[in-house]
């Protein structure tokens, strides 16, 4: 009897907190349906509480009814979209390679520079982490300005590429790590180029913290507001942006924000289900047992 | 199949000498065991052939050719590792064939080698699994096959057997001399087991703190160690020593520190008086005689009895083939064999002939 209460009392748990954190994902979905009123009055529950309108995706233009039509808002959220893929993407894939390569360094070669070590230059990366952003943001604003990459995709590009590049290099250096040596002393032995046997052998052995870190990457990316509010203005704003701005001098459009809010935490979610399993892979286990 | 000359080889990691000038000579076609306890440098020595470690002074040579900044990849040796570092994401038949792909040998051929490699190791069945599906000895065996398929000059073995279990050791070690007597390839293999180096070496080189103690087939080490350390790391259960002092004169004998006689069959010339470590194998004390120790433990295997005992203040261990029927405690009679007792300076710890 005490054993299925215990159970009892764990689902009930586990249930209570499931319903805790879907709530605000369910909220932002359904928001997209309200109106003004529903919103202020703090209907919750469709068809029970209110009944959901076409309000929010026609604002985005992306309703049945004006979603075969021309729409500016459309134009303008999917130009978003692609700006917020390219920039996440992007940098994710220029944080793996350079952070790969400088965690493999850490992992097998020791360095010295007058008193510095691997610890050091290991702590050094990762001290990036402790600085706050705004600390950065006049600095960047004026070295991007000086080289003409305010507003475009390269220079968010590079600054998303450094500020996930120190989670990259951690990830990756705790994966090479865990590889013995002695599988590149193999490959030297049979054959290999250093290179060779850093692309042949340790990179197929890394492939799931490589995976991890790239999601992890994507996500981080994906989600960053403030150097992409700093650094871009029309051309190379990021869906974040789009979704603050939705605010405006007639009060807060609640649905279109809400649509734009859905449609930027979709990609998430489909990552969360799909790849969730390859990330804790990549993130818990050793490669070589 | 080469020859390999290491002259006066040194290795150091900053102001730390690890290996100061060691030579060995191995010839074409032998299997040289390099062996000392940990950190005496014999792995170093290894990776030094093998190319992963760098050489601070001195040559090494593979057949004649003069190696020292050549990158492994153009030495053609193969080498076993210690945790045998199998290619994880490879199958068996992958990773015995990745050095012969990596030379761009055509694909019917490797298949070939690589299947005659298996059946020579018993590894037909496993050709299309991963390394994590096997168990300790057959992931051995594909470490070996790795290196058989190339036919390489050399082998070169780090260890190979110190992760296996006590009888799949024995078993591996027979099958590797099997495997060198038909291969005729030469071998140097590191170890820190003196058993396995007296077992499978034709020659055997005793390290101790990067200098080289004595090189020697198995039974000269045995028979004529050159000095104490060889004398206490060769043999199992080592050697028996006692401290004193030699005395000649018709009588001729060995005094310890209280008094105690052991027996010599001559003294040598000159050494009358002299400070010196009288040395007798177990398995050379016979039962009865003068010496008198007192048991302290008896330890019957069933094919021989060792007696663990106290003489003159230190441990003596016999080993005989008879039923010894004493109790701890009480005193047992034996006498060593004289001709093969050994005599070593006590100040430099070199043999005295």
């Amino acid at each position: 009897m005490p054993r299925t209460l215990g159970r009892i009392l764990i689902y009930t748990a586990l249930i209570l907190w499931t319903i805790i954190a879907l709530f605000p994902i369910f909220w932002t979905f359904s928001t997209t349906f309200k109106v003004a009123k529903d919103v202020q009055l703090g209907h919750i529950i469709p068809w029970v509480d209110f009944k959901p309108s076409w309000l929010g995706l026609r604002a985005i233009g992306l309703s049945p009814d004006t979603i075969f039509t021309e729409s500016t808002p459309r134009a303008e959220f999917i130009k978003r979209f692609w700006n917020s893929i390219q920039a996440s993407i992007g940098a994710s894939i220029l944080a793996l390679i350079l952070g790969s390569m400088a965690a493999y360094g850490l992992s097998r070669y020791s360095y010295h520079w007058k008193i510095w070590k691997n610890r050091d230059i290991s702590f050094f990366f990762l001290s990036q982490l402790i600085l706050p952003p705004v600390v950065l943001a006049m600095p960047f604003l004026v070295l991007y300005k000086e080289l003409a990459l305010l507003d475009s995709m390269i220079g968010l590009i590079l600054i998303y590429t450094l500020s996930v590049l120190p989670i990259v290099i951690w990830i990756m250096k705790d994966q090479f790590d865990t590889i013995p040596q002695e599988l590149e002393q193999a490959a030297l032995v049979d054959g290999c180029s250093i290179w060779g046997a850093f692309f042949r052998i340790i990179l197929p052995i890394a492939l799931p913290g490589m995976v991890a870190a790239f999601i992890l990457s994507v996500i981080l990316c994906w989600n960053e507001y403030f150097f992409a509010a700093l650094l871009t203005s029309s051309y190379a704003k990021t869906l974040p942006v789009m979704v603050a701005s939705q605010t405006g001098s007639q009060g807060i459009s609640w649905w279109s924000m809400a649509a734009l809010s859905s449609a930027a935490i979709l990609p998430l979610i489909i990552i969360g289900i799909f790849l969730e399993r390859y990330i804790v892979k990549g993130l818990t286990t050793g490669s070589v047992k | 199949m080469a020859s390999v000359e290491i002259v006066d080889v040194r290795k150091s990691y900053g102001d730390q000498a690890v290996i100061h000038g060691v030579s060995i000579a191995i010839s074409n076609g032998e299997f040289v065991a390099l062996v000392g306890p940990s950190g005496c440098g014999k792995s170093t020595l290894l990776r030094m052939i093998a190319g992963l470690e760098e050489i601070t002074g001195g040559d090494v040579k593979i057949g004649d050719k003069v190696v020292n900044g050549l990158p492994p990849k153009d030495r053609d040796i193969a080498m076993v590792f210690q945790n045998y570092a199998l290619y994880p994401h490879k199958t068996v038949a992958e990773n015995m064939g990745f050095a012969l792909k990596l030379r761009k040998t055509p694909k019917a051929e490797i298949d070939q080698r690589v299947k005659r490699a298996a059946e020579i190791l018993d590894l037909m069945p496993y050709l299309n699994r991963y390394p994590r599906q096997l168990s300790g000895g057959q992931r051995q065996r594909v470490a070996m096959g790795r290196a058989i398929v190339r036919a390489p000059q050399v082998f070169l073995f780090d260890e190979p057997l110190s992760n296996l279990d006590a009888k799949l050791r024995v078993q591996m070690r027979a099958e590797i001399k099997e495997l060198h007597q038909r291969l005729k390839t030469t071998t140097v293999y590191v170890t820190h087991d003196q058993v396995e180096a007296m077992t499978m070496a034709d020659r055997i080189v005793v390290l101790h703190d990067g200098i080289v103690e004595q090189i020697g087939t198995p039974l000269e080490l045995y028979d004529r160690p050159n000095n104490l350390f060889v004398a206490g790391f060769i043999g199992s259960p080592a050697m028996n020593m006692f401290k004193g002092t030699i005395r000649a004169g018709a009588h001729p004998h060995f005094e310890t520190a209280d008094g105690t006689r052991l027996p010599l069959a001559s003294a040598p010339a000159g050494s009358d008086g002299l400070a010196a470590i009288y040395g007798i194998r177990p398995e050379h004390l016979t039962l009865g005689g003068d010496l008198k120790p007192t048991v302290t433990v008896i330890e019957p295997t069933g094919s021989e009895t060792q007696v663990i005992a106290k003489l003159a203040g230190e441990k003596i261990i016999g080993v005989f083939r008879e039923r010894v029927n004493v109790k701890p405690g009480e005193s047992v009679a034996m006498s060593p064999d004289l001709s093969l007792v050994h005599l070593f300076d006590a100040k430099t710890g070199n043999r005295i002939s």
